[in-house]
């Protein structure tokens, strides 16, 4: 009886001292990442918190690829050559403008995510974390980034800010501060959500150094700097049809005298669209893109969905490629592939042919360049707005003549003349789809294979808003739908 | 401690008095068999309700010293004959005879932290012995389970070598924690799953591969909260006890094994591709259908006849081959009274029905047990095994994927080039090809893996064993993959290094006693610890040189490497009370504390317990005596048990590292969430046992489980910066029957006809998603509060219009439209079987044996989606082979029941993956197994001097009963897997030799 004393005795204890002693045995804290408290605490957290905030931007559903897919497929810039080699079933859906809450762009989740990592560092910048300017540069980047994200999805998911006269129609949800898991914000109106980019910008103008970029950055037009800011805010007055102000912005980026116009020589074969760096000529802002980084590249990303190598379903679309008369170094800005299984020959835009790594290849996407300064300059002039010592024929002007193309009419207007002039230089880059939608243009196309009731899109309709996407529906009752689909 | 001691103290002073009272009288007799006649020696003689016993002598003779001979009863029992009890009446010479023990019902069944004979268990439990499973050319043992047990269903994604199956018992539990079951081998929880899991690559490499199945004495799987609750963590899915074979007292035998078989792909369903003909017939006609001429060279749609003129190839032939499987072994058994041993060595080679598959094991294990002292003993139990395996795609609509390729490629694509080469000139595929794939690229998996463990058993005093068990799991891998230019690639370099040690220490102590003749009382209690560490370097390098394909002589710029990180570890303390009463009334109680890494602070710890009870009737005064009935049993039981199969670090609000612009930024990569703890499985289980006439056994089962704090990945409003969260939020339910019956139809001495089946029903009921009404798993497919686990969410297709033979799909309000966006959506069906069983037969003549095994399922759905939308394309997919499924299609005015007609260019959607129109009746029967074995005779083996030699001829899955359109309709849990590797025939021979 003893000895059976002495062994329970010795069981229980050994049973307590494991239970309790090992209180540490049960702490696995997660080695490779860090918590969030040590990130948002320190300048040097809320630092790399700020230059991890741009890496969605390079996601494939965003300019990675699948937004600019989208958005070219359903205007006469893009093209699937269905039935050709080219042909792997992808952006079928987008060409032929077939949209439901189910299959719809997944921008959403990015963007927000996005804007969910700024206001994470936007509501730690104390004045305790470090230098006043250091912290008023993270601000600026964040509320750059913040606006731009904002932009693009009040762009895809609602309908134009002149579709109502006071723009009151819904937008999406304007998010600026840390949300939990159980809010579930509601869409604000498009006014209200310009407005918001508007207020964002003009911040960030304001507090951010003239002379910052980030530091440590490969290609620092891919960080955010004041031209970058100024640049994107006279898109966004465009759009908001303040041509002043649009006027004033594209005014004060071209007058940086921080940026030249491309020559006919750095067009060549898109060599300027192949650069890993870009250091001098046109690009204000733009995405980066190279192996090893958190987002981008693959087989859904541009460069295979535009390269014959690789998926190529993305093609061009010959109504686009027509517009360049003879000479005219942009038609050079394209490549082709014959379809052996169809005798067709397929084209596609060279503007993300790559920067020669691999296969699939990386590309940057640019966002913001000077001929878009030029070409927003002359379009608000157009409809009003005055800048000493520019008029809308002498900023088409600066761009035809860096492009071997003809002179550009005494006389112009939107339709004839600055529209066409934005997609011969803008194609590919996003723009072409967003300047029908806000100019109440519709869309039309004759170089189209596919279902015939995508050939054209009228103004208006429900299709220049894309459908919200299903899975948020669910997630968040407070969310309108988008009408028609 | 105190109430332990006087309960002690209680017991020991009623045995003492027992034993005071004693009048001594000796009873003698001989012990036979009820058969033969013979006399059984050895065999145990006892006087029941007491530990007073002796044995019998070489003639079966006894002799008893009872204390009363009118109200004494004898016990005689001996191993594989079914225990007597006879009373004595007076009597000084008491004879018996023994019957065989046929339906097993006295075996002893390892059952957790024990074992146990089979009556006395109170939980729903099945076994299966190890020589049931050895003889399918499997290379892991989960393979050759499947069908044998009611209520575990297993299934794989693919049927490559050394991939890893799904097992569900009892049904699905959980939708974002694990739903796999917990394997503890010889007492120790081992690792599980997918060896080769990472970003980089699909390749599937299964843990359980490790383990020899010849090397296994049996396999219990523990499916109600009764049987397993002592495992608590981890035990929310069922539990798989293992053990491996022990060496046997006497002289060394040595069996040897080889076994040679060929695998070939051979579908049963019909499902094929196009031929040429019909091919070419279906892509003019769909040309002409949209307004083209396909005999214009110049049109986009030119198929004139002469391609049919050219060379054509049946490419799913040319991308298949026989495939050959190969094992050779040696094991060796035997011992000592102090020391026993087994140990074995074997070599498994298969090589694969695609190019490029092959599959290589070199395992050897020592299992050896040790007398050391009259109450002191230990052994150890160690398996190392070497494994090699190369691959390729199979899995999905990947390029290289023979198996999609060998339906997709069209016939007239040349196979080789102008140099003899494989073909690359594939534009239809982006110029891939498998076989150039397989020939110039490296997909390659090697793997070492080491199972050690080391137990001490004590019994410092009568009764009472101190057990500890400690292991050490340790795998390493590394997986290489090279994508060569030759294959279209940029020379790209990938290599994966995995290491995984688990460390486990397992203590318990056991008292088990006899009290007052017939209260049978044993505790354990115990206390378990495991730590899991498992690291994964990554790196690629883009551009190396082909000559020297490492990362050496890509640019730096171009290479990128990472190191994944996952600790985590587990605490327990538990104890286990068994009681019965003369073999008539058992209960049996549990309990279990876990703590566990995976939780927020405050939720580390949880709770499991299980109460059970039985009763055997047939142990009854009233019907002991009646002859047919062997076993009568009911058995009920209650308990909880956690699941915390969930990724590591889910508490945790972190940040990552996302590199951008060459920049390492910070990314919030999960929100913060300290209240995540266990998911809790509630089971009740009722159950019957019975076996008659001493040739048949069965068991019915019903059970409940709910799940309840479901640790669910819930989706959040992407608004936050996040798209799902881990909550403990939600709750469903399996309900189930279970059905398992075997007997001898016919019982002769020279013939024996034996059946058995198996059949259950699970019904998986989502009760509560953590207050949404439905959670997307997929667009297509939805988790539904009021429905079964998966619920496919397609559109409504109704057929073809049969005056223009386009496709029709219905609307919400219920009428006919040709617009695909305004087809309606709803709840097609799901996944989920609503029966699963095998059956199998046995017929031996002498040492001929003929026995057959078939596994069935129904009444699941399947949704052939993926490859449907590129081959049964309606004509939108021009460039690509189309399958058997697209040929029935409309072609003149008034047909209905077939295919839309097919139109180049087809923009209609009629072809759309998420779509009724692929969903078929999963259900199949597979004639699964044929095996025919022949055993020489006794004599002519003394003449020979060998102890045992058998040889064999085995097919499997001979046929499968299904006519989906796939090539088998097994699809996994999901019921959507895509040109998988399919499962395979095959027809092997094996010789055994014991010496």
């Amino acid at each position: 009886m003893r000895i059976m004393k002495k062994y329970l005795v010795f069981i229980v204890a050994f049973a307590a001292v494991t239970v309790t002693g090992c209180k540490d045995f049960l702490v696995e804290e997660p080695p490779l990442s860090q918590s969030n408290e040590l990130t948002l605490s320190t300048y040097e957290g809320l630092d790399q918190a700020t230059a991890g905030a741009y890496a969605p931007l390079a996601a494939a559903a965003w300019y990675g690829g699948d937004f600019i897919l989208l958005n070219e497929m359903k205007t006469s810039n893009g093209k699937k050559y269905i039935g050709s080699d080219f042909d792997t079933g992808r952006l079928i859906d987008w060409y032929n403008m077939n949209y439901t809450e189910e299959n719809t762009s997944a921008l959403w989740g990015y963007a927000y995510y996005v804007i969910s990592a700024t206001n994470n560092v936007i509501a730690n910048l104390t004045p305790d974390k470090g230098d006043e300017q250091d912290l008023n540069n993270l601000k600026a980047e964040c509320l750059f980034l913040r606006a731009f994200s904002h932009f693009d999805l009040v762009r895809t998911y609602a309908q134009p800010y002149c579709y109502t006269v006071d723009a009151s129609h819904p937008g999406v949800p304007v998010v600026i501060t840390v949300q939990a898991s159980t809010d579930k914000p509601a869409r604000a109106t498009v006014a209200k959500v310009y407005e918001q980019i508007v207020a964002d910008l003009l911040e960030a103008e304001s507090i951010i150094d003239p002379s910052y970029v980030r530091a440590g950055v490969k290609d620092q037009r891919s960080a955010v700097t004041l031209e970058a800011i100024q640049a994107l805010l006279s898109r966004v007055y465009l759009y908001m049809e303040n041509w002043q102000g649009a006027a004033d912005y594209a005014t004060k980026v071209i007058d940086s005298k921080k940026f030249t116009m491309w020559t006919p020589e750095d067009l060549q074969d898109a060599a300027c669209y192949r650069l890993d760096v870009q250091t001098e000529g046109e690009v204000i802002f733009e995405v980066y893109s190279n192996s090893g980084e958190a987002y981008g590249g693959g087989n859904e990303a541009i460069c295979s969905l535009t390269s014959k190598n690789k998926y190529g379903d993305g093609g061009a679309c010959a109504d686009l490629m027509n517009l360049y008369e003879d000479g005219d170094v942009r038609a050079t800005l394209f490549h082709s592939e014959e379809s052996k299984s169809n005798n067709e020959t397929v084209w596609w835009t060279a503007k993300y042919l790559g920067k020669g790594i691999s296969s699939p290849d990386y590309s940057n996407t640019i966002i913001l360049r000077l001929s878009e300064m030029y070409l927003n300059r002359a379009e608000a002039m157009i409809h009003g707005a005055e800048i000493d010592g520019a008029s809308p024929v002498s900023d088409l002007q600066t761009i035809a003549s860096n492009r071997n193309a003809a002179p550009v009419k005494a006389s112009l207007s939107w339709s004839d003349g600055i529209y066409l002039e934005r997609q011969k230089e803008l194609a590919w880059e996003v723009h072409t789809w967003f300047d029908l939608g806000r100019t109440k243009t519709a869309m039309s196309r004759t170089d189209f294979v596919g279902n015939e009731n995508a050939r054209t899109c009228a103004w208006p309709s429900n299709l220049w808003a894309m459908p919200i996407p299903a899975r948020e529906h669910t997630a968040n009752g407070n969310l309108e739908h988008n009408p028609g689909y | 401690m105190k109430k332990i001691r006087l309960f002690f103290t209680a017991m020991l002073v009623l045995l003492t008095a027992g034993l005071a009272s004693a009048q001594s009288v000796t009873v003698k007799g001989t012990v036979r068999d009820a058969e033969t006649g013979e006399p059984i020696p050895f065999a145990s003689v006892v006087l029941h309700g007491t530990m007073t016993g002796v044995s019998t002598d070489q003639n079966g003779d006894y002799s008893l010293t009872v204390p009363s001979v009118d109200e004494a009863v004898l016990e005689f029992s001996f191993i594989g004959y079914r225990t007597v009890q006879v009373p004595v009446e007076g009597r000084l010479l008491v004879d018996c005879e023994l019957e065989v023990d046929a339906m097993a019902l006295e075996d002893v069944i390892v059952v957790a932290y024990g074992s146990t004979k089979r009556e006395a268990m109170t939980g729903s439990v099945t076994s299966v012995e190890g020589d049931k499973l050895a003889e399918a050319p499997v290379t892991s043992v989960d393979k050759a389970l499947s069908g044998k047990l009611a209520g575990v269903l297993i299934s794989s994604t693919t049927g490559q070598p050394g991939a890893t199956s799904t097992i569900r018992i009892r049904g699905t539990s959980s939708i974002n924690a694990s739903n796999s079951p917990l394997w503890v081998v010889d007492g120790i929880p081992m690792l599980s799953g997918n060896i080769a899991n990472s970003d980089v690559s699909d390749a599937q490499s299964s843990l359980m591969t490790s383990l020899n199945p010849n090397d296994i004495e049996s396999i219990t799987v523990l499916k109600d909260a009764a049987a397993a609750a002592v495992y608590g963590s981890r035990a929310a899915n069922g539990v798989i006890l293992v053990t491996t074979k022990s060496g046997k007292e006497g002289r060394a035998q040595f069996t040897a094994r080889v076994k040679y078989g060929v695998q070939w792909f051979k579908s049963d369903t019909g499902y094929r591709p196009m031929t040429a003909e019909e091919l070419l017939t279906y892509q003019r006609t769909a040309a002409i259908n949209a307004g083209y001429d396909p005999d214009d060279p110049t049109g986009t749609y030119y198929r004139p006849m002469s391609l049919l003129n050219g060379e054509l190839t049946d490419y799913l032939k040319f991308f298949t081959k026989l495939g050959q499987v190969q094992e050779y072994e040696i094991s060796a058994r035997g011992g000592t009274d102090r020391a026993k041993y087994f140990s074995s060595v074997s070599y498994h080679d298969n090589d694969g029905v695609v190019y490029g598959t092959d599959y290589q094991r070199i395992q050897a294990r020592v299992n050896a047990d040790y007398k050391l002292l009259k109450r002191l003993e230990t052994g150890i139990r160690v398996n190392v095994a070497y494994t090699d395996q190369d691959n390729v795609p199979t899995d999905g609509l990947a390029m290289e994927n023979p198996i999609f390729s060998g339906q997709s490629f069209m016939p007239w694509i040349p196979k080789y080039d102008e140099n003899g080469d494989f073909n690359t000139d594939i534009p239809s595929n982006s110029n891939m090809n498998p076989r150039a794939s397989a020939q110039w690229n490296e997909n390659s998996l090697e793997s070492y893996r080491l199972n050690g463990t080391m137990y001490v058993k004590w019994e410092p005093v009568k009764n009472l064993v101190l057990e500890t068990r400690n292991s050490a799991e340790v795998v390493f891998s590394e997986q290489r993959l090279y994508y060569s230019e030759k294959a279209g690639y940029n020379n790209i370099v990938q290599n994966i290094k995995n290491k995984v040690v688990q460390l486990t220490t397992s203590n318990t102590a056991n008292y088990a006693n006899v009290f007052g003749g017939y209260h049978s009382f044993r505790a354990l209690v115990g206390q378990e610890a495991t730590k899991y560490v498992q690291t994964q370097d990554v790196y690629q390098a883009d551009g190396v040189n082909p000559q020297i394909p490492y990362p050496n002589t890509a640019d730096q710029a171009n290479t990128t490497i990472s190191t994944g990180i996952t600790r985590d570890a587990l605490l327990s303390v538990f104890g286990i009370v068994d009681y019965n009463y003369d073999s008539r009334y058992f209960v049996q109680a549990t309990l279990r504390g876990d703590g566990s890494s995976l939780f927020g602070a405050e939720n580390k710890w949880g709770l499991f317990w299980s109460a059970s009870a039985s009763w055997n009737i047939n142990n009854e005064n009233f019907l002991k005596n009646f002859k047919p009935l062997d076993l009568l049993k009911i058995r009920a039981s209650y308990g909880v048990n956690g699941n915390n199969g969930i990724g590591a670090y889910q508490a945790y609000g972190v940040y990552a590292t996302a590199m951008y612009n060459g920049v390492a930024g910070m990314l919030p990569s999960t929100p913060e969430n300290q209240e995540l703890s266990w998911e809790k499985n509630a089971t009740w289980n009722v159950g019957v046992d019975f076996a008659f006439f001493n040739r048949l056994r069965g068991s019915i089962d019903v059970y409940s489980r709910t799940t309840k704090d479901m640790l669910l990945d819930k989706n959040v409003p992407q608004t936050s910066g996040f798209s799902t969260n881990f909550v403990n939020a939600g709750s469903m339910r399996n309900t189930g029957i279970e059905f398992q019956i075997d007997g001898d139809i016919i019982l002769t001495k020279d013939f024996v006809w034996n059946v058995g089946f198996n059949i259950a029903n699970n019904k998986t009921k989502i009760l509560n998603l953590g207050g949404e009404d439905l959670i997307e798993a997929a667009s297509y497919m939805h988790y539904v509060v009021g429905r079964s686990m998966y619920s496919y969410y397609l559109s409504d297709y109704y057929g073809v219009n049969p005056s223009n033979g386009e496709a029709l799909w219905v609307t919400e309000d219920g009428k006919l439209t040709n617009q695909y966006s305004k087809a309606r959506k709803y709840y097609a069906g799901s996944p989920e079987p609503k029966y699963v069983g095998g059956f199998s037969t046995t017929f031996s003549w002498r040492g001929l044996s003929l026995s057959a095994f078939f596994e069935f399922k129904g009444g699941n759905k399947i949704l052939n989606m993926n490859e449907m939308k590129y081959l049964a394309s309606d004509g939108a997919q021009m460039i690509l082979n189309q399958s058997s499924a697209a040929l029935n299609y409309w072609t003149a005015p008034g047909q209905t029941g077939v295919n839309p007609k097919p139109v180049a260019g087809n923009s209609s959607n009629s072809n759309d993956f998420t779509t009724d129109r692929w969903l078929q009746d999963g259900s199949y029967v597979r004639f699964k197994e044929l095996t025919l074995a022949y055993s020489l005779p006794q004599k002519a083996l003394d003449k020979m001097r060998i102890k045992g030699l058998r040889f064999y001829l085995s097919g499997q899955n001979l046929y499968t009963f299904s006519d989906v359109d796939a090539f088998d309709p097994e699809m996994g849990a999901a019921g959507t897997v895509t040109s998988i590797y399919p499962y395979t025939k095959s027809f092997v021979g094996g010789i055994e030799l014991t010496f």
